[in-house]
């Protein structure tokens, strides 16, 4: 699983859908963990210090973009 | 394996309180408290305000080496920039060093013989048939191991995983979550004695903006925003313009972000072997935004039903939902008011503010307290007697 999670986040892995994802910039990210908690799926977590998205997981509805005080989270194409 | 009877995930106010507490009411337990950062008390993600009362019921901040300022002042500062000041005549607020402060607290739940292990983070957890939780962790550079629990306290803030992994809700909609940027300022002019918060929908949507004093001429600069009610811009963008406009040739010589959740506390703050305490548990004042004290208190109740569920040798749901109910009529049922009337005040324009500002300054300062402004305002400003009304309904 661990595995699966890192291939997704470096985007190696073919997404099913054809819907966007959310992406994380970690050069942008303070990894305050806001976002965590309003993830409907829980496809965000923090592990090493290190924000991980499951782009498996994300349903791409977005409610983590807006809220992120610094601006490090965007859509990209699954 | 390891075993230990209470495993706390996080040492903030609530976790160490919590370890504390628990190691004080039955001293035979082995309890350990885990830090995932390298030094407790570090990134500070907090304006560091407390107030007096609260804080008292647990620490004497008088001359104490984590206070950065005493505060006898709150000045609301309206949108279009008028300011009330409160004079309250008394210590009505603490800002604290946080990073002091953590540290005391975890200290002293060490020299109450709480093992205390830093830069070890939790990463999942199982429960054992026999009711054990089996938590994986990863400590200092990297090792893995499993430690064996009776009961673990949840005390990991806004991610709160714990909560996750025992299958609770710990979701947060996104109306209820206050995006937060806030930089450590210097080269400014502000009355070190007050504290500032001013409201406006051009400058902090759904929250307000704070500037909390740390010393002479430096202070904590910061402000919340939903960001449904935003304009595209996100916190720190927000931050920006108002430290621009009100603070120009200011110094900033620190910056921090995080979330602070304005929802009422979770359904269920309890599981098997489970307690969920603290910002993990959504206990902050849903209004103010306050989670220092609330997330001591929360702590305590966790720490003490920890221990005697264990003494007892039953630490299954069923007993553990008297901490939630203890929870509950303590704080958690004022906290369902409180969103209710954030909810209400909402609904209130920048015109009303500025009103709001106008009459309460013509209210003599000496006589300004919180009370006489609040019974002023109903007087003068009709559209506040819903918003009161939720106080009662």
């Amino acid at each position: 699983m661990t595995l699966l999670i890192r291939l997704a986040k470096v985007g190696r892995m073919p997404h099913p859908r054809a819907s966007d994802v959310a992406s994380v910039d970690l050069l942008v990210c303070d990894r305050c963990g806001l976002c965590l908690p309003l993830c409907p799926p829980e496809a965000i977590h923090l592990a090493l210090d290190e924000l991980v998205i499951d782009r498996h997981a994300c349903t791409g509805c977005r409610k983590c973009i807006a809220p992120c005080p610094v601006g490090a989270l965007a859509m990209v194409p699954a | 394996m390891p075993d230990c009877d209470v495993l706390v995930v996080g040492a903030g106010p609530a976790g160490s309180i919590a370890a504390w507490e628990a190691k004080r009411a039955a001293p035979e337990l082995d309890v350990v408290l885990l830090e995932r950062d390298r030094v407790v008390g570090l990134p500070v993600r907090c304006a560091e305000g407390v107030g007096d009362a609260g804080l008292r019921e647990f620490v004497d901040p008088d001359g104490a080496p984590w206070v950065a300022r005493r505060i006898t002042r709150i000045i609301f500062v309206a949108p279009d920039d008028t300011e009330v000041p409160v004079a309250e005549g008394r210590t009505v607020a603490w800002i604290l060093d946080r990073t002091r402060f953590d540290a005391f607290l975890a200290a002293g739940a060490a020299a109450a013989g709480v093992e205390v292990r830093v830069a070890t983070e939790a990463a999942g957890m199982e429960r054992d048939p026999d009711g054990r939780w089996h938590v994986r962790v990863r400590g200092p550079g990297g090792n893995e191991e499993t430690l064996c629990a009776r009961l673990v306290i949840g005390a990991d803030g806004v991610e709160a995983m714990v909560g996750r992994w025992a299958g609770l809700d710990t979701r947060v909609p996104a109306r209820d979550m206050e995006s937060c940027a806030q930089y450590v300022v210097q080269n400014v002019q502000f009355d070190p004695d007050a504290v500032y918060l001013q409201f406006g929908d051009r400058i902090a949507p759904g929250g307000y903006a704070w500037l909390f004093p740390k010393g002479v001429g430096i202070a904590n600069v910061g402000l919340g925003i939903v960001a449904l009610r935003a304009d595209g811009r996100n916190a720190r963008e927000y931050l920006d313009a108002w430290i621009a406009r009100r603070y120009p040739g200011s110094a900033t010589v620190g910056a921090t972000v995080g979330g602070v959740i304005v929802n009422p506390t979770i359904k269920q703050t309890y599981g098997d072997g489970v307690l969920i305490a603290g910002d993990a548990a959504h206990m902050v004042n849903p209004l103010s935004g306050a989670g220092i004290v609330n997330a001591m208190k929360g702590g305590r109740l966790a720490g003490r039903a920890a221990a005697a569920a264990i003494r007892v040798g039953d630490t299954g749901a069923r007993r553990l939902s008297a901490y939630h109910q203890a929870w509950m009529e303590l704080l958690g049922d004022d906290h369902r008011t409180y969103y209710r009337i954030k909810q209400a005040l909402d609904g209130l324009d920048d015109g009303f503010y500025n009103a709001l500002a106008r009459t309460v300054n013509g209210i003599p300062e000496a006589k300004r307290s919180l009370r006489k402004v609040f019974a002023h305002a109903l007087v003068k400003h009709p559209q506040l007697i819903p918003v009161a009304a939720r106080y009662f309904v």
